[in-house]
């Protein structure tokens, strides 16, 4: 299980290529069956590819921080998108443990996550929230 | 357009399918079965597979933007997962604008979601946008 011994790591994924055809994809994921809402536009929530996910899994595969997937909720998330991700964009992700806390007999992880475009431009910042019951 | 504290944002609404969950799995890579397989969800205690928390916030982005005038416009979103929304709900999002910063020409909007369920599926939602110039 994570413990506050695990501060201050740090994973990194550099190169996600955002394609414009995956983000199509996951913008009519969203939309479900209404229309998409800005066919052509990469959604700012799309940043889950580009920059949570390529992280977290490295994360969740640190058999020394030992998430247990099984018992993983997602608690909190925000996110700040400083400039918009195109299609065709090269971003590096990375994320690092900020907190980890016991409460109420479950752990609470804190991650920090940054994106950076091809240009040096920071394309989003986020921080999560997961609850590991 | 014209901003003042106290507006409130056209509500979304949005039926959540299980084959809208399912194609937020394959678009996002999030295949965690809590998501997808009813008896593996039940087993953790679950009253049965549940939406991705990234999902709704993709809706309530989706929102902000629809009231902000496009996804450009949204310079950041962030929210709690306070309740699970179930397959076959539908979530409604909700905001107001709780500051206007002519200055810098940033609105800050206070945001929460609600299933048809009744329950307070997104809390202590807030988000941050651009007014056009």
């Amino acid at each position: 299980m994570p413990d506050a011994s695990h501060v201050g790591r740090r994973y990194e994924a550099p190169g996600q290529v955002v394609d414009g055809a995956a983000a199509e994809a996951f913008a009519k994921a969203v939309a479900g069956s209404d229309d998409v809402y800005a066919p052509g536009v990469v959604p700012p929530t799309y940043a889950a590819v580009y920059c949570l996910f390529p992280t977290l899994y490295k994360l969740f595969a640190d058999a020394e921080v030992g998430v247990n997937l099984a018992g993983l909720v997602h608690g909190e998330q925000s996110f700040e998108w400083p400039t918009p991700v195109r299609g065709g964009d090269v971003i590096d992700a990375s994320a690092v443990i900020t907190s980890v806390e016991d409460k109420r007999g479950m752990t609470f992880l804190t991650i920090e996550h940054e994106a950076s475009r091809q240009d040096g431009e920071t394309v989003c910042r986020g921080r999560s929230l997961m609850i590991i019951r | 357009m014209t901003v003042a504290v106290g507006d409130e944002m056209t509500p979304l609404d949005r039926t959540v399918t299980q084959d809208q969950v399912n194609a937020y799995a394959d678009a996002s890579g999030d295949h965690n079965p809590i998501h997808l397989d009813v008896d593996f969800a039940r087993s953790v205690g679950l009253p049965g597979t549940i939406a991705h928390g990234l999902l709704e916030m993709g809706i309530l982005t989706e929102a902000v933007a629809r009231w902000a005038g496009g996804f450009d416009s949204v310079v950041s979103v962030s929210c709690r997962f306070s309740k699970p929304l179930l397959p076959g709900a539908t979530i409604t999002c909700s905001g107001r604008v709780t500051d206007v910063d002519d200055a810098t020409g940033i609105a800050g909007l206070e945001l929460s979601a609600l299933s048809s369920s009744g329950d307070p599926v997104l809390t202590n939602g807030r988000a941050t946008v651009r007014l056009p110039l």
